[in-house]
């Protein structure tokens, strides 16, 4: 024990090096701004500079590639609060009520929620990294079919959450997201489905090109749609650029409900920091005091939701490293990092290779406070974007928005899709339909259907597979939980409440 | 004070649009720092007649960080020296690898666009009918990387000691093996065994090998196939038989499929270098002449320690594609028994 705490200690004298120190600071900026361009993922981003650390010394290397993987993950929101256009899919809770804050002015506040929650959601997932990496890499070989079946269905519960308007209206959308995800060549059997002979369709339809769309270019219709110069862009531009001492209490226990969501789902192979937000989002408002905020601008929803998708950079490198298991893409593209510098995950990083994962561990730290200070002084530049005209806006989204879904693939294809999602977007907000529903059904349709399908496969059509093992009850309860919390929640209040306020405030509340 | 945010605006427009370069480019901008000065002095192969007058596009069907990218990249970097060129990785990922080939097949054979070919997947996206190419429109240059599938069960499995002991489990009870896809390499890889060794088997798809791998270590899978890289360095995992016709060198422990009496040819995936059909023979001669030297090169053999560079020349190669779709497509019948 005493060995391993020097070996950690040591971790982080080596990761205090001029190089490493650098390397941090230039990983996360290079992050953030893959990040905050819509298109370019973390996974993406990560894979690109892979190459170029294959010259650098080991620990190096490494850090930078965890680096561009927080600094992209926390970057994502900066433009999903600004111009409603999630940078990458785990922004996509963020921008519900980030952009609402944007609407009234208070985007640096928001900014700044998002750089706070960031920091502790990646910080609180390091001690996981740290101290119970071993034990809870056992979790991701607890997941298999039936559980990610249930996984899924727990994630789609949230649509219940997100959706308080008309949950009708919120069940069409995911209806619609569940269909959608059923394009392309099916997980199990390799039929074609819906592709009508289009190549490019066989892997589905690309979420990020659907979130881009739905997201972004629709948000650029509803902007053109008013007449342009007589708006008056958050007119009142006063707030600042820091939390002050209540907004950080009122935070304090979303960010670590998020935390430990998001440290969990990380861990789990197939789910990723796409979800963790929409569930950060969802648990942030189910036991926020103000929930008449939600919709309105939220600070609570950007926080959960931000922390959550930090937690998941510490959660998902567990399986990771201790088992070979990566649970999204990013970590596929960092074990394939450590494999070329010839480390192989597995126990031996902790043991032989001990000093140079302590000095990972330890730059992984060091960088969520890189990420804070070079987010806390880029925030005070881009909240200022929030003053520009739609004028100038329009374009400029409209540009990111092609550029962002030609650059997945370096297909004109992907464009088309984008635009189709946006009109498609654009025609649900004008029918109060939910489009944060459809991109969550869109994420966690193939999951479901894989783990059904394969659980089924397995038992040879036996039904009961899906109620064998102590983690599919978990989730089955916590998705009965998922379902009616809402419902529950509402009515208790209003009793507590027992006034009508309450009542039209809920009612108010609108997501998109 | 709005002309400035609206130009800040541009700017970030024009990184996007560099940003997006960067896709394409990352050992463009990687490489030249080292590598500027020994292509001045080009040890280019010379006899040959033809060299690139420009940047080399190498297509790679697979996204950035994927198995086939990293090894091409690593390929790359180190051919630039005998290519006298910079040599820039594209990723055209999506259909399953099917639009990068289809990039490839269409792209100008005037040399300057190579790609990667990856087989057995290459074979199988023609007869999914995912691609609109043939073997023709391709013409080989050489083969970088070969793996040798493996048939695995899990470490601690005490069930299965060998490979009779699984064959004999598995014709008395139904086992399930993950497969990397449906009709996906390590999916053919499992039937041929079983069909060879009379048993049969539920195989579960998971969509890649990662995921199939898991697969088996949670204990839903009884065993699997997958290739000798995907398990380096692993000690949670047993390979009980190789799909080879001769014990490879790094498991001599492991016995053939062969020797057992069961499936008895290679069987495994290759990712070789080809070019659109119709290049000259310069272009090929002169790939082939320089991948050979850089598969030689002892800098590039030491960052390639950790896979199997295999280089084969282009007679060979061509001939790899042809048997590799001849197999494929003599599996639609009898092979599959639903």
């Amino acid at each position: 024990m005493l060995e391993t705490l020097q070996l950690m200690g040591q971790g982080f004298i080596s990761a205090l090096t001029w190089m490493n120190l650098l390397a941090m600071a230039g990983g996360v900026a290079l992050g953030i701004i893959i990040g905050c361009l819509p298109g370019l993922s973390a996974a993406m981003g990560v894979a690109l500079m892979l190459p170029l650390t294959f010259s650098m010394p080991a620990d190096t290397g490494l850090i930078v590639l965890g680096a561009i993987y927080c600094g992209a993950i926390f970057g994502g929101s900066i433009s999903a609060i600004l111009i409603h256009t999630p940078g990458t899919p785990a922004s996509a809770a963020t921008a519900i009520e980030g952009y609402q804050m944007t609407l009234q002015g208070k985007a640096g506040k928001a900014l700044a929620t998002a750089c706070w929650s960031s920091f502790w959601g990646g910080l609180l997932s390091c001690i996981s990294l740290y101290f119970f990496a071993p034990l809870l890499a056992q979790l991701a070989l607890k997941f298999m079919s039936a559980e990610k079946f249930w996984l899924g269905i727990f994630g789609l519960t949230i649509i219940a959450g997100v959706s308080s308007k008309s949950i009708v209206k919120g069940l069409m959308s995911g209806a619609l997201g569940l269909i959608i995800s059923t394009i392309g060549l099916d997980p199990i059997d390799g039929t074609k489905r819906f592709m009508f002979g289009q190549a490019f369709l066989a892997e589905g339809v690309n979420t990020t090109c659907a979130l881009i769309g739905l997201f972004s270019m629709s948000q650029v219709f509803i902007l053109a749609e008013k007449e342009i110069k007589a708006r008056a862009k958050a007119a009142k531009f006063t707030d600042k650029i820091t939390l002050t001492r209540d907004e950080r209490k009122k935070i304090r226990p979303t960010i670590i409900r998020s935390w430990i969501m998001g440290n969990i789902i990380g861990i789990l192979p197939g789910a990723g920091a796409s979800i963790a937000c929409f569930l950060g989002y969802n648990s942030a408002k189910q036991f926020s005091k103000t929930k008449e905020e939600f919709g309105h601008g939220a600070i609570e929803g950007v926080a959960g939701s931000e922390a959550a998708n930090n937690a998941v950079t510490g959660g998902s490198l567990i399986p990771m490293l201790t088992l070979g298991i990566p649970g999204e893409s990013v970590t596929a593209v960092l074990m394939g990092g450590l494999i070329i510098q010839g480390l192989t995950p597995g126990p031996e990083l902790f043991t032989k290779h001990a000093a140079m994962t302590y000095t990972f561990f330890a730059g992984f730290v060091l960088v969520q406070f890189f990420m804070l200070a070079i987010g806390t002084l880029g925030c005070r530049g881009f909240a200022q974007i929030s003053r520009l005209s739609d004028a100038i806006l329009i374009p400029c989204v409209t540009v990111l928005c092609v550029i962002g879904s030609y650059a997945i693939h370096r297909n004109m294809s992907d464009v088309v899709v984008m635009i189709i999602f946006g009109v498609l977007g654009y025609l649900m907000r004008k029918f109060d339909l939910n489009t944060a529903a459809v991109v969550l059904a869109l994420i966690l349709g193939p999951i479901s259907e894989k783990g059904l399908r394969g659980a089924l496969r397995v038992s040879d059509g036996d039904i009961g597979c899906l109620f064998q093992s102590p983690v599919s009850w978990v989730l089955i309860v916590l998705s009965i939980v998922g379902i009616f919390s809402p419902f529950i929640m509402d009515r208790f209040e209003r009793k507590v409440a027992g006034d009508e306020n309450v009542d039209q405030a809920v009612q108010d509340e609108t997501l998109s | 004070m709005k002309k400035l945010f609206a130009l800040i605006l541009a700017l970030c427009m024009v990184f996007a649009l560099c940003a997006c370069g960067q896709t394409a480019a990352p050992a463009e901008s990687a490489a030249p720092a080292e590598s500027e000065a020994p292509a001045e002095e080009s040890a280019a192969p010379e006899a040959t007649g033809w060299a690139p007058d420009g940047p080399v596009t190498l297509v790679v069907a697979y996204k950035a960080g994927n198995g086939t990218d990293v090894t091409a990249r690593i390929l790359a970097q180190y051919a630039e020296k005998y290519v006298g060129q910079t040599i820039v990785v594209e990723n055209v990922d999506g259909g399953s690898g099917s639009i990068g080939w289809s990039q490839i097949a269409a792209a100008e054979p005037d040399g300057m666009t190579i790609g990667f070919m990856n087989l057995p997947n290459f074979n199988s996206s023609i007869v999914k009918g995912l691609g609109t190419y043939t073997t023709e429109d391709f013409a080989a240059i050489c083969n970088h990387v070969t793996e040798t599938s493996l048939v695995l069960v899990r470490a601690d499995d005490d069930r299965f000691a060998t490979i009779e002991d699984l064959v004999a489990y598995a014709k008395e009870n139904n086992t399930v093996a993950s497969t990397n896809g449906a009709q996906a390499s390590n999916h053919i890889g499992a039937q041929a065994f079983a069909n060879s060794a009379g048993f049969k088997y539920t195989d579960l798809p998971q969509g890649n090998t990662a995921d199939e791998l898991t697969s088996l270590l949670g204990g839903e899978a009884d065993w699997c196939v997958a290739k000798v890289a995907d398990i380096a360095g692993r000690t949670d995992v047993r390979a009980l038989a190789s799909f080879s016709t001769e014990r490879l060198a790094e498991m001599p422990d492991v016995p053939t499929l062969g020797e057992k009496g069961f499936y008895d040819q290679w069987l495994g995936s290759s990712r070789c270098v080809v070019a659109p059909a119709g290049v000259s023979d310069e272009v090929i001669a002169f790939y082939e002449e320089a991948f050979r030297l850089t598969m030689e090169d002892p800098e590039y053999l030491e960052a390639a320690a950790s896979f199997a560079t295999d280089y084969k020349n282009a007679a060979d190669t061509a001939a790899l594609i042809q048997q590799q779709q001849e197999f494929t497509e003599g599996l639609a019948e009898g092979f599959w028994y639903e």
